[in-house]
């Protein structure tokens, strides 16, 4: 992945993904990369990252449906 | 607007407005200042907020491999000095994506590493009262004129609380209660008039200046302010006046 891809939206950090949570369920995130977006399994939400920013709003999350959520 | 949620109010500026509706405002008026905002902060407080962020930075002592997390410091203002000073990795969250966005940018053109696993700083828009942070997470937490604009102030405390290590520090920056006799007086003038003046010219926005000027004075005063930091369960909490009590920076640490 090129320096700009992750600037620019591209990838996330791992690093902040160890820190990073849903902020309903405080509990870690799934990371999809195509979509990108980080998923909250437990909440069924996904958050958006918009131009490399993770957008951690519960009102701007998308609701997962059924067949999308990963049992751990 | 629903009913349930309307019950719960919060002060936004002189107005009260539902609990619920209050972010969402907040988000706007920071949309609309973001480009503005740091220009507007040297203008209205003629260079001064730079002495008290100075400030805060010193009572914290940054030291390599602190972390940070920086809440309501979107343009990066507390997060580039605490990096220049030696500090380690922060996460800037920000309850509005394009304060975040400005911040990012100013990163990219100062060159700095974009990225917290390189010591670098990352961008998350995130709310204070619900913040996407893991518990026991960070050394230091940080919020410098946010706390102001959060709707539940006890909220946002007890989640500081949280994401901290043990052995962390909660340091806060916010416009407070001039202490000083004349200054007072002033101080009222200043910000009834002045200020909504020249976010009129300079940002086009009187609206957002008026509530800048409300919401300093809805905002608890130092001891009161201390008091709430105590009850989410911070010790040796202490606060000290900046400028005769415009501002006041509030310390506590999570042991």
């Amino acid at each position: 992945m090129s320096e700009t891809d992750t600037r620019r939206g591209g990838g996330v950090d791992p690093k902040l993904l160890e820190i990073l949570v849903c902020p309903l369920t405080k509990a870690g995130l799934r990371y999809d990369a195509d979509r990108q977006e980080l998923i909250s399994d437990q909440a069924r939400l996904a958050y958006p990252i918009r131009d490399g920013i993770p957008i951690m709003l519960i009102d701007e999350a998308r609701q997962l449906a059924d067949e999308e959520i990963q049992r751990r | 607007m629903q009913a349930s949620t309307d019950q719960e109010k919060a002060p936004f500026g002189f107005r009260e407005v539902a609990a619920s509706e209050k972010h969402g405002l907040v988000q706007t008026l920071f949309d609309g200042v973001a480009q503005n905002y740091d220009l507007m902060n040297d203008l209205m407080s003629g260079g001064v907020h730079r002495l008290w962020k100075s400030a805060m930075l010193d009572w914290l002592a940054p030291r390599p491999g602190m972390t940070l997390l920086d809440v309501a410091g979107g343009t990066g203002d507390i997060a580039f000095r605490f990096q220049e000073r030696g500090g380690g990795p922060v996460m800037v969250c920000d309850l509005t994506p394009g304060m975040l966005a400005v911040g990012r940018d100013r990163a990219i053109d100062k060159g700095r590493l974009t990225r917290f696993a390189e010591g670098g700083i990352d961008w998350v828009a995130g709310n204070a009262e619900q913040l996407p942070v893991a518990d026991r997470s960070v050394d230091a937490y940080t919020i410098a004129f946010g706390l102001r604009n959060v709707t539940r102030i006890d909220k946002a405390l007890a989640e500081a609380f949280r994401v901290l290590k043990p052995g962390g520090r909660f340091l806060c920056l916010e416009f407070s209660q001039v202490v000083l006799p004349v200054l007072d007086k002033l101080y009222d003038t200043y910000s009834f008039s002045v200020l909504p003046a020249l976010g009129q010219y300079v940002a086009k926005d009187r609206e957002a200046y008026v509530y800048l000027a409300e919401s300093i004075r809805t905002f608890p005063p130092q001891e009161d302010l201390a008091a709430r930091i105590r009850a989410v369960g911070f010790e040796m909490v202490s606060y000290r006046n900046l400028s005769g009590g415009i501002a006041a920076l509030h310390s506590g640490w999570r042991l």
